[in-house]
């Protein structure tokens, strides 16, 4: 019983590996980039089966939540925001040297990382018993609240430093582009920036000829 | 990731291999009882910055196109090379 359970185990890591696997091929690969991005949230969805069988049921929610539902969904909203995000270089700009390049260095990469888990004896570093998997969120959460408050705390932090920095930088941007804007007191924005001053001392000679 | 120009497509590349790497870090947490919690936390901590990070990029990538009309890079490198022949 204790054998087949196992065996139902590694199928079904080999199940949801080869379906990340494909997913992902198809998320970098596929012509249609909202198709791309759509690909990418199932393949986040996926990743998260990975998390279930390591027993971390916590982290799998996070998973899905922030990278199917927010990090997905922001790049569709780019997808969305940006009117030539269709245009794939790779047509326009085929390089079959850069793409050999690309499959040597990922053979290499992938050849190295299944030297180190086939040949390593990376098992014997860890501890045989496993540690009290029913309890494991409820530890998680005292041990994140109780002892290690201020990284949660400061992990918020960086997420609101973050999105305002973002806002920030658009408005910026934008700031820049002003057009210029007569009303009744005169010119109310200007093209360059505010602080350039021929821009400034412009409007001025404008109203002394009228 | 490597042979791609298109700036959506770089993005998805890095959160792949960036999610590859959770998954290591959580595997070795899980069968190491003295890492466990500390993985966890620091997975947690991960996840939080990638977001912000992707929001980030998505900035970048939108001053990108106003400034560029593209989001494929090299392109501007290009235009520029045809103005000055």
């Amino acid at each position: 019983m204790m054998q087949v359970d196992i065996w139902f185990e590694q199928l079904e890591f080999v199940l949801i590996a080869g379906i990340v696997i494909f997913l992902a091929w198809l998320a970098l690969e596929h012509r249609d980039i909202v198709y791309a991005a759509f690909f990418f949230g199932f393949m986040a969805s996926f990743v998260a089966g990975f998390y279930l069988l390591l027993e971390a049921p916590f982290i799998a929610g996070m998973q899905i939540a922030v990278y199917t539902g927010g990090i997905s969904a922001l790049i569709v909203f780019a997808v969305l925001l940006l009117p030539r995000a269709q245009d794939s270089s790779l047509e326009t700009f085929a390089s079959p040297r850069r793409r050999r390049i690309g499959l040597v260095i990922s053979s290499l990469v992938g050849m190295l990382s299944a030297a180190l888990a086939l040949f390593f004896p990376w098992y014997e570093t860890f501890s045989p018993d496993l540690p009290p998997l029913e309890f494991n969120l409820e530890l998680l959460s005292q041990w994140l609240w109780s002892e290690h408050g201020i990284y949660v705390m400061m992990t918020a932090l960086i997420l609101l430093t973050a999105i305002v920095g973002a806002i920030a930088i658009l408005q910026m941007d934008k700031a820049e582009s002003l057009i210029s804007i007569e009303g009744e007191f005169g010119i109310e924005s200007v093209e360059e920036p505010i602080d350039d001053e021929a821009s400034i001392e412009e409007p001025s000679e404008e109203v002394g000829n009228e | 990731m490597m042979v791609k120009r298109n700036l959506i497509r770089i993005l998805i590349g890095a959160e792949i291999m960036g999610n590859g790497v959770n998954i290591a870090l959580v595997a070795v947490s899980i069968y190491s009882p003295a890492f466990s919690f500390v993985g966890q936390g620091l997975i947690i901590l991960v996840i939080s910055v990638a977001a912000a990070h992707t929001a980030l990029a998505m900035v970048l990538m939108l001053i990108y196109n106003r400034r560029y009309n593209t989001v494929d890079l090299g392109t501007p490198i290009a235009l520029e090379d045809d103005e000055h022949v």
